[in-house]
């Protein structure tokens, strides 16, 4: 059970502080970029009327978050924000999945990767608002309804990071966590692989889903 | 008190198993009991679809069932596993892993009830979608269970981390808290994301052309009513693994198993007020799909209102820890 909160950490002095870099997560960001990258290539190599299986797959998913995200905004900012919002979701989708293989994590395990993409859609979120609606505009928000309620609404703002990457790393923590527990209990017998299944592809479909649409929402809604 | 730390050991692991399957025996039977009536009242509705009303049934209780399943296995694991006795946090560990999951698995346990009630009720509504019905449910009720997983996450980590090289006095309130944290904020998310998902349900029975938007929102909503358990768990998360001073006052204590309560109990609200908002704007978007965007907006900011009343919690708790 020693495995159970392990971190593979390089710890770098600088100037008196320690930068710590998590190896396990880094790695396999690297990792899953690459997939994706080659992904791509192919996809996009020998375009054609008549496509190919990996052409096909390629316009299948950005042919479906091109409605998700048109359904959500109008058609000029959908083409500005879709390439974002297709990109993340299959970085996330790869990401959760890739913990399927033997020896390899989910760089979502880690909780630097959420956070990290959270606070991305945050910003990217507030640019968008600033620039559709204008910063007094957008400021003005923040003391509605009345003016003392101005503390409480930037934290219910900054609440939205901690909810949207907590809600996939404890996803995704949780089903490593179950899974390595129980494999340890039954002596890894019958049960691994069903549990991989529901907590790997079941739910890390599902959370990388979730996410990339409150991305997509939190965009939406402050640009009107 | 003349026992030894082993025998405070063994007396909580067995107060707390017994605490994990009483609680987590609840709300699983409310749910499966609410499915078998709704699956009755579908079939005298129409009985030619009873095969696939009574096998909806069957599933939607299954599933039901798992947030209990889970609190049994923390029940078995706290009853069989020996524990090896280190310090007396190790009583403080046992009893706070039991009392989280069987607090957590009760939402989870009635919510997941709900879709599968809709779904048995859909069927004999629409018995030609029952594939589309049952796959809808399922997702439903899988996401419903999310809240439960967390609570298991938490005692899990629990069980089976090595706590012992921390000083006794406050981390035994840290870690109590952290059970009550995760346990308590899971039971109003669990029923709140139930909710959405009955209305998904009926929706999809009603227009199952508009089957894609209703499960997107769905899952939408869902998330978002799952936020405060979110914020349980984050507290938990700390009181778990922040490194408290030593201290032999009781007041330090008090403030983190308070810090606790307070995320649990606040978090049992917000639950279910916004799975009562995203249920409704499911329901409106499974009638009249052409106003999804203006249903989803408004969808996000009554759930936004509804969750302030957590965020005061958040922020009190995040005092409690840190500043009291």
């Amino acid at each position: 059970m020693e495995e159970l909160g392990k971190v593979y950490q390089l710890i770098i002095p600088v100037f008196g502080y320690n930068m710590t870099l998590n190896l396990d997560a880094i790695l396999m960001t690297w990792l899953v970029i690459m997939v994706l990258i080659i992904f791509g290539f192919f996809a996009a190599r020998k375009k054609s009327v008549l496509p190919g299986p990996i052409q096909i797959m390629g316009e299948l998913v950005v042919s479906q978050i091109y409605n998700l995200v048109e359904d959500a905004m109008d058609k000029e900012r959908a083409e500005k924000y879709g390439p974002l919002i297709c990109a993340l979701f299959m970085f996330l989708l790869l990401s959760n999945w890739i913990g399927m293989f033997p020896h390899l994590h989910e760089p979502t395990k880690d909780l630097n990767t959420p956070l990290s993409l959270g606070i991305m859609g945050f910003c990217i979120a507030h640019y968008a608002g600033i620039k559709s609606k204008g910063f007094k505009k957008y400021a003005a928000e923040y003391f509605e309804p009345i003016f003392l309620m101005m503390p409480l609404n930037v934290i219910g703002e900054l609440a939205k990071i901690v909810s949207i990457s907590f809600r996939l790393f404890g996803n995704i923590m949780g089903g490593s966590i179950i899974i390595l527990v129980v494999s340890y209990l039954t002596y890894s017998v019958i049960l691994p692989p069903f549990l991989n299944a529901f907590f790997g592809i079941f739910v890390g479909a599902i959370q990388a889903f979730v996410f990339t649409m409150l991305t997509l929402v939190y965009i939406s809604v402050q640009i009107k | 008190m003349g026992y030894d730390i082993q025998t405070w050991v063994n007396v909580a692991a067995y107060m707390g198993g017994a605490l994990a399957m009483g609680f987590g025996a609840m709300g699983a039977a409310i749910g499966e009991g609410y499915t078998a009536a709704e699956a009755n009242a579908a079939i005298s509705r129409s009985p030619r679809a009873t095969g696939e009303i009574f096998k909806s049934m069957l599933v939607g209780q299954a599933v039901a069932e798992s947030a209990s399943i889970f609190a049994l296995v923390v029940a078995m694991i706290l009853l069989f596993m020996n524990f090896s006795a280190q310090s007396y946090l190790t009583v403080a560990t046992v009893f706070a892993a039991g009392l989280c999951m069987g607090l957590g698995a009760i939402g989870s346990g009635i919510g997941s009830g709900f879709p599968a009630g809709a779904a048995c009720t859909g069927m004999s509504r629409q018995p030609g979608m029952s594939n589309r019905l049952t796959t809808n449910m399922l997702i439903g009720s899988a996401v419903c269970q999310t809240p439960s997983i967390f609570a298991l996450v938490t005692s899990f980590i629990l069980l089976f981390t090595n706590f012992s090289d921390r000083p006794i006095s406050p981390t035994w309130a840290a870690l109590l808290g952290a059970g009550l944290a995760s346990g308590l904020g899971a039971i109003g998310s669990g029923l709140g994301g139930g909710l959405v998902a009955q209305a998904s349900c009926e929706g999809v029975s009603r227009q199952p052309e508009s089957v894609t938007p209703v499960t997107n929102i769905m899952l939408l909503g869902q998330a978002v009513t799952q936020t405060t358990a979110i914020y349980g768990l984050l507290v938990s998360f700390i009181l778990m693994f922040k490194s408290f001073e030593a201290t032999d006052a009781l007041s330090p204590c008090a403030a983190l198993i308070g810090a606790g309560l307070c995320m649990g109990i606040g978090a049992i609200g917000p639950g279910i007020g916004e799975g009562f908002t995203a249920q409704s704007a499911v329901a409106g978007i499974a009638r009249n799909r052409s106003a999804i965007s203006e249903l989803t907006r408004l969808m996000l900011v009554g759930q936004a209102v509804a969750e302030s009343t957590g965020i005061y919690s958040l922020v009190i708790s995040l005092i409690l820890i840190f500043v009291v």
